[in-house]
């Protein structure tokens, strides 16, 4: 899958689970720049990628995300 | 100068900008009389770290390497429904019997007292309660001492007018908790507590989240009950839906903890739940939230 279809459904698990229509990610996109995107929510996000890629990601993985570009180049070396 | 606990929140905020954005939030809360505890804890902390030749540095990634076991585990959770030990081997092996997990575990352990809200509420309210029960306390005993936080607030409220046993099945969590109580009069004993048969009955007994790293909980209790006196008193704190490398036994909700502890014969005296969330409990609830239960109880 192209890095800019899983951006999109990035965004579109994003707005679901953080029930907001108005995230557009972005590579550079941080925790940031994004109020409801905390640890807490963070871990239900993470449930929500491997279910959907169907993949796993590792304890350092879930941890190591600076932004959107580190997270999307994870999820794409596991669907690659 | 920069404050410890600020340095500490700013620190595990640039390595980690999502947990750092809630320690951020939660500082905002915090009172003068937390402030003042946090200092004198992490001062006395910062020594120990010293005599190890080591830095606060050195905790704080203990600290982010326990919340990536901490993360990891809640995912897992969260897809199955359970927690991924199922046996108290299993976690001897992987956790207590493991030095490096151990040590990491118990210096990250320390550091959440003052940087999670609830387990400092716990600390609050383990105080109030043993302080309102200081009468008759000669005889005490603390059950998985971890880092000996607990223990050493029961020194410095019951004074020296009572003997100090500790007992856990870790010899690094026990020598963590000699270092950190510096107080010689307490006496450490490295036993499995099903193993452990001293020629005396407790006036008081604590064991802070211990409940939940069994395999049967009811077991552990009915070994306390035989522990206490007839009128001593149990202060117990367990978890509910709290994914950890080593814990074994899920509790969904206070009702099933209650159960546990009236299977083993204890009655509830007093209790308290306290959410890992500030979220309102029904809602926390419904998103298998972590909760804190602490409960006094007598036979």
């Amino acid at each position: 899958m192209e890095k800019e279809k899983i951006l999109e459904t990035l965004t579109k698990i994003f707005r679901n689970i953080l029930d907001d229509d108005s995230i557009q990610l972005v590579t550079e996109t941080t925790a940031n720049d994004i109020e409801g995107w905390d640890s807490l929510t963070h871990i239900q996000l993470v449930v929500a990628i491997e279910r959907h890629f169907k993949i796993r990601f590792t304890s350092k993985e879930i941890q190591s995300w600076g932004n959107i570009g580190n997270l999307l180049d994870c999820v794409h070396t596991k669907i690659s | 100068m920069i404050d410890l606990l600020d340095y500490i929140i700013e620190s595990v905020a640039t390595q980690n900008p999502l947990h750092g954005k809630k320690l951020r939030k939660n500082s905002k809360k915090r009172d003068d009389a937390f402030k003042k505890r946090a200092a004198d804890f992490l001062l006395k902390y910062e020594i120990l770290l010293k005599n190890e030749g080591k830095t606060i540095d050195y905790s704080i990634n203990c600290y982010l390497q326990m919340l990536a076991d901490v993360n990891f585990e809640s995912v897992q959770f969260m897809q199955t429904g359970e927690y991924s030990s199922k046996s108290f081997e299993e976690v001897r092996k992987r956790v207590y019997n493991n030095p490096e997990v151990m040590d990491y575990y118990m210096h990250g352990l320390l550091l959440s007292q003052f940087l999670w809200p609830h387990h400092y509420d716990i600390l609050l309210y383990f105080n109030s309660i043993l302080s309102n029960n200081i009468i008759n306390i000669k005889k005490y005993l603390e059950v998985g001492g971890g880092h000996g936080l607990y223990i050493s607030e029961a020194i410095n409220i019951i004074k020296e007018d009572a003997q100090y046993d500790l007992v856990d099945i870790s010899s690094i969590s026990l020598g963590i908790a000699k270092r950190m109580i510096r107080y010689d009069k307490v006496n450490y004993v490295h036993s499995d507590i099903f193993e452990y048969y001293p020629d005396k009955k407790y006036d008081f007994i604590t064991m802070g989240e211990v409940m939940e790293h069994v395999e049967d909980p009811v077991k552990l209790l009915r070994k306390l009950y035989t522990l206490v006196e007839d009128n001593g008193k149990v202060f117990i704190t367990t978890p509910t839906n709290a994914p950890a490398i080593d814990h074994i036994y899920l509790f969904k909700n206070a009702k099933d903890i209650r159960s546990v502890i009236l299977e083993s014969g204890f009655k509830i005296e007093d209790e308290s739940c306290i959410y890992s969330e500030d979220l309102p409990a029904e809602i926390a609830e419904e998103y298998k939230m972590s909760m804190m239960y602490t409960g006094l109880l007598t036979k």
